[in-house]
């Protein structure tokens, strides 16, 4: 036993020697390097093979005009994705671009992960021609943390068809609440297809009414920004649909993921980012459309345009000025917008929105964001840390309620437990 | 076996009979060691290093990114009052009551069936082998889901005998029972097992019994069983290791969640969702160490009970 | 006539189970003949339009790198694990089964006992260790462990075969003046051949499929092994090609299933003891 002890202590010292070390954000320099020799960047990214491809060729259309600037990509599906940048980071070894989401910015920005960018601003790094909606995004106290490559706003995406066939108008500007309830109720009893899939089960539909009330989420200071009243009422309000089979049955929506209920025709309508039109479009033969979300205040519509990506440069990076260049490339250059389309959201700046040819169901996209510019707000703070777990709580919590597992008092409960421990410490 | 006869006294000595055998027995020591150098040095190299870590970090507050900070037993403690990690190591146990047996049985069952001389030997165990072959992946989600649906293959096939389940999928009263038939149908490593053991029974037992008079379940209880009892032994110790550690098939089928309403939240599903989803990396190492003592305390039953059923033919009794 | 009656019983029997056994296994392979879009939540077994587009775009591979490349990855992967964790856990194996030295059971405890940690929790501080080495992105992290017996699985299942060995066979081979070396090699190795052939047949399978390891060490597209591959098709935030992740998947099983049905054999030939004293 002694003898074990002998072995262990030094291998632990040694152990927690290399853990803290690569942990304490002594903060990478290369403030240095501002020209010359070659660099190589590490670049990642979550995304299918065929956002991959359109990736290359913008990093390949990078190389030719920054010749000096050689890039080395890695992607993975959005899951793994994050496991593999929580390690590497971890392990101080994070790549010099990557990816990030509006969820999870502060999760790494907060934790000193993340180079400020605004060290780069205006030298490396040209904001100037970002959209109204857009500016701004990625600030975390005075500090720029994410740059926003794409941007899209919330929407409600339904089947026409569904619509005409009970004879309900189709949503438009100015619908109410009580017009998507009563107009879901109606189409379920119509058609014998679901009207709606069920709000609560998706976090931006609370956001969504909290906006419309004048309210958010979450404070500036990083707490909830609704009382557990407010909440109770949201997920009774789902309940209630859900016991007038009004919406989709949980045991569907659960047994089909990952595929929405719009794709395989379950639903007449759902609450939804806009450009996910596209990829429910691509999956279902049905013709899909898109209208603003429904409010009970005209003058509050209660969307935003959302930093659907956001590029970010580690804190760890020796080479800032030259992510920084990428960074601005990704954002500015028309030819990298017409590569992109709306892959990543709709583009971030009027130059690349101006040369991305969008058709289909992308262009419907793009003329429903056109027609809402004077309706939208200001963008929310990012989320604190902590809210990237806290929807997943959300999600579990909403999906017990509608199984009969909880009461809403209960799911309420539970929720405003969940939240204090993970956005309290 | 008659015309084996043992050649040195020591071995007509029980084992562990008094230090006079264990030292001369330690004559093999430096060849002991050089035989054992590779895995003594992945051990301290790769496995040591990393565990003591990970002790450390489970008396911590540890978040991936700052520095491990000291709250003594605070991790092990919170655990008692988390109503998901206790609904985890409900689901958890209840797993393993259920698939252990199952799967070690179908497993067994299976490589007795396959283990006669036949035409057409190897196409059989590869085809029983197969749902193995693809392992935790996606498509394994897709088609277990699929299969389990509402008028889909098993709810046609439970109607014709009057039972509506309205698909197993999205029902959380059956979700677990649905990942016990997933490790069931992915029995190929414990059959493959069984099977080499069963080869290494030497075919003399059976003939002489056979002359005996013993009829075949008398053989198999009283020549296979015993015989491939370190065997069987391997396999139920690993079965019910991995089963408490089941991640990917859960994982795959189940999400972060545990879908349906968390009744396929197993331990490691929780315990990943902790560390690399809300970077609590200091809870989900004493997670995992909690895990350890308990599975270790099993394993050392285990070991103990096998002094009385296990029985090693190498080894004089 | 009783005998072929029963072997006629046998295979129906057997056939019967593969049946049920099987379904999901030929669903999934239909499933990679319909439009990619169709195959979630669609309950038939044949496609009504088969299509062969999912195999096309399996076989053009992700950004550039064709199927060819990560079948040759993972081949080497799987092909160097084998070699590595049979050769390494017979050594080990051997050592706990036969060998007396001191701290014998205290080491096989410790073996016992790296089987008992979730290995999620061992992911950071091992990827520091890597990353210190500066091996990451490297197929070194992923092979080392396995030429280290570090898979205290096969160390102890070779173990338990090892302990079947009638002890009478070494201690003759001793008279004779074999040391430890030739008992292992001449009668110890080709006693152990179903464990041996079993531990191959698992590394080599398990290895193919993994997921977690690659996906942690490896950050360059050309090195990914297939399962890291096949992921690439899927993306639940930019869309998923379910089609061509199950077709490559259906591809990257028949490599896997000629390994088994050519190693198998080796499990067919019981070796009796009394064949060997000969």
């Amino acid at each position: 036993m002694k003898r074990f002890r002998a072995l262990v202590v030094p291998v632990v010292a040694l152990l927690l020697a290399a853990t803290t070390a690569s942990c304490g954000g002594s903060g990478g320099g290369g403030e240095a390097e501002e020209s010359g020799g070659p660099v190589t960047l590490r670049f990642s990214w979550w995304g299918n093979a065929e956002r991959a491809a359109l990736m290359q060729q913008a990093l390949d259309l990078f190389h030719t005009k920054n010749p000096s600037i050689t890039i080395t990509p890695s992607f993975q599906e959005f899951e793994a994705y994050w496991q593999k940048v929580a390690t590497e980071t971890a392990g101080g070894n994070a790549p010099d671009v990557m990816q990030t989401d509006f969820a999870y910015l502060r999760e790494y920005a907060d934790r000193h992960a993340l180079y400020d960018l605004k060290k780069q601003e205006g030298k490396n790094l040209d904001l100037g021609d970002l959209i109204e909606g857009l500016k701004g995004a990625g600030e975390i106290k005075g500090g720029l943390y994410g740059v926003p490559v794409g941007g899209n706003t919330w929407g409600y995406v339904y089947n026409p068809a569904l619509y005409a066939q009970a004879g309900v108008a189709e949503p438009k500007l100015g619908w109410t609440w009580d017009d998507y309830r009563a107009g879901s109720k109606q189409i379920t009893e119509k058609t014998g297809i679901s009207g709606s899939a069920n709000p609560v089960g998706t976090y931006y539909n609370l956001e969504l009414q909290l906006l419309q009330e004048g309210r958010s989420l979450y404070t500036d200071d990083g707490k909830l920004g609704f009382d557990k009243a407010r909440l109770a009422s949201f997920l009774a309000d789902g309940k209630k649909m859900a016991d007038d089979r009004s919406t989709l049955p949980v045991e569907k929506a659960v047994q089909i993921k990952p595929k929405h209920p719009l794709e395989s025709d379950l639903v007449a309508g759902a609450g939804a980012w806009d450009n996910f039109l596209d990829r429910y479009s691509k999956s279902t033969k049905a013709e899909l459309k898109i209208a603003p979300s429904p409010s009970d205040n005209p003058k509050a519509l209660g969307q935003y345009i959302k930093p659907a990506l956001l590029l970010s440069v580690s804190q760890k990076s020796e080479h800032p000025a030259a992510a920084a260049k990428l960074v601005s490339f990704m954002i500015n250059d028309p030819e990298v917008g017409k590569i992109f389309g709306a892959n990543r959201g709709l583009p971030p700046t009027n130059a690349q929105r101006a040369s991305a040819q969008l058709t289909g169901p992308l262009a419907a996209v793009a003329a429903y964001e056109d027609g809402l510019k004077d309706q939208l707000i200001k963008t929310p703070p990012a989320p604190p840390k902590g809210a990237g777990a806290l929807e997943q709580a959300f999600i579990r919590i909403t999906e017990e309620l509608l199984y009969d597992r909880t009461t809403v008092d209960q799911a309420a409960d539970q929720f405003f437990t969940e939240a204090d421990e993970t956005l309290g410490s | 076996m008659a015309t084996i006869t043992p050649t040195r006294p020591a071995d007509a000595v029980p084992a562990g009979a008094g230090p006079r055998k264990r030292a001369r027995r330690s004559d093999d020591g430096i060849t002991g060691y050089f035989f054992l150098s590779p895995w003594i040095l992945g051990v301290l190299l790769l496995t040591l290093g990393p565990m003591a870590t990970s002790l450390y970090l489970s008396f911590t507050d540890y978040d991936l990114f700052d520095t491990p900070r000291w709250i003594g037993l605070d991790n092990y403690a919170r655990m008692f009052s988390d109503q998901r990690w206790l609904r985890s190591v409900g689901v958890t146990v209840l797993y393993v009551a259920l698939a252990v047996p199952v799967k070690l049985a179908a497993a067994l069952g299976v490589a007795l069936l396959l283990n006669s001389k036949r035409k057409g030997q190897g196409l059989y165990r590869a085809a029983f082998y197969g749902p193995s072959l693809i392992g935790g992946s996606v498509s394994v989600a897709i088609v277990w889901k699929t299969m389990f649906s509402d008028d889909a293959a098993v709810d046609q096939v439970l109607r014709v005998f009057g039972i509506e389940t309205g698909g197993w999928s999205g029902n959380p009263d059956f979700s677990l029972l649905m990942l016990v038939l997933l490790a069931a149908w992915q029995l190929g490593a414990p059959m493959v097992i069984f099977l080499a053991g069963l080869k290494q029974v030497p075919k003399e037992l059976y003939e002489a019994a056979e002359v005996d008079g013993a009829g075949p379940w008398r053989r198999f209880a009283s020549i296979t069983l015993p015989m491939i009892s370190p065997v069987i032994f391997f396999n139920l110790l690993m079965e019910t290791i991995h089963s408490f550690q089941v991640f990917t098939s859960a994982y795959v089928v189940g999400g972060p969640n545990g879908q349906p309403a968390g009744t396929t939240l197993f331990y490691t599903v929780y315990l990943f969702d902790r560390g690399f989803g809300d970077y609590r990396m200091g809870y989900a190492a004493a997670m995992a160490w909690m895990l350890l003592l308990v599975v270790g305390l099993i394993t050392a039953l285990l070991f103990r009970s096998a002094r009385g059923w296990v029985h090693y033919s190498g080894e004089k009794s | 006539m009783k005998g072929r009656l029963s072997r006629v019983a046998w295979h129906v029997g057997v056939l019967l189970l593969l049946a049920v056994v099987l379904y999901p296994l030929v669903w999934v392979v239909a499933a990679t003949f319909k439009p990619s879009n169709e195959i979630l939540g669609d309950l038939r077994l044949l496609p009504t339009e088969p299509t062969t587009a999912n195999y096309e775009r399996a076989v053009d591979g992700v950004n550039g790198v064709g199927i060819g490349r990560y079948f040759l990855n993972s081949g080497l992967l799987a092909v160097l694990s084998v070699v590595g964790t049979v050769s390494s856990s017979a050594l080990a194996a051997f050592a706990f089964a036969r060998l007396r030295f001191r701290g014998r059971s205290a080491m096989f405890a410790v073996m016992i006992s790296t089987l008992l940690l979730p290995f999620h929790v061992l992911i950071i501080p091992q990827y520091i260790v890597f990353q210190r080495l500066d091996l990451v992105d490297t197929y070194v992290p992923l092979l080392i462990g396995k030429f280290l017996a570090s898979e205290a699985f096969f160390v102890f299942l070779v173990v338990q075969f090892i302990r079947t060995i009638p002890h009478e066979l070494d201690e003759s081979a001793k008279i004779d003046g074999a040391g430890p070396w030739r008992i292992f090699w001449n009668i110890v190795l080709p006693l152990a051949r179903p464990a041996l052939v079993t531990t191959a047949i698992f590394t080599f399978i398990w290895t193919w499929n993994d997921f977690f390891g690659p996906l942690i060490y490896l950050s360059t597209p050309d090195k990914y092994p297939l399962p890291l591959a096949l992921q690439l098709f899927i993306d639940e935030a930019s869309g998923s090609d379910f089609g061509a992740l199950m077709a490559m998947s259906v591809l990257a099983l028949v490599p896997v299933v000629l390994f088994f049905l050519f190693f198998q054999r080796f499990l067919v030939e019981g070796v009796s003891t009394s064949g060997i004293k000969g």
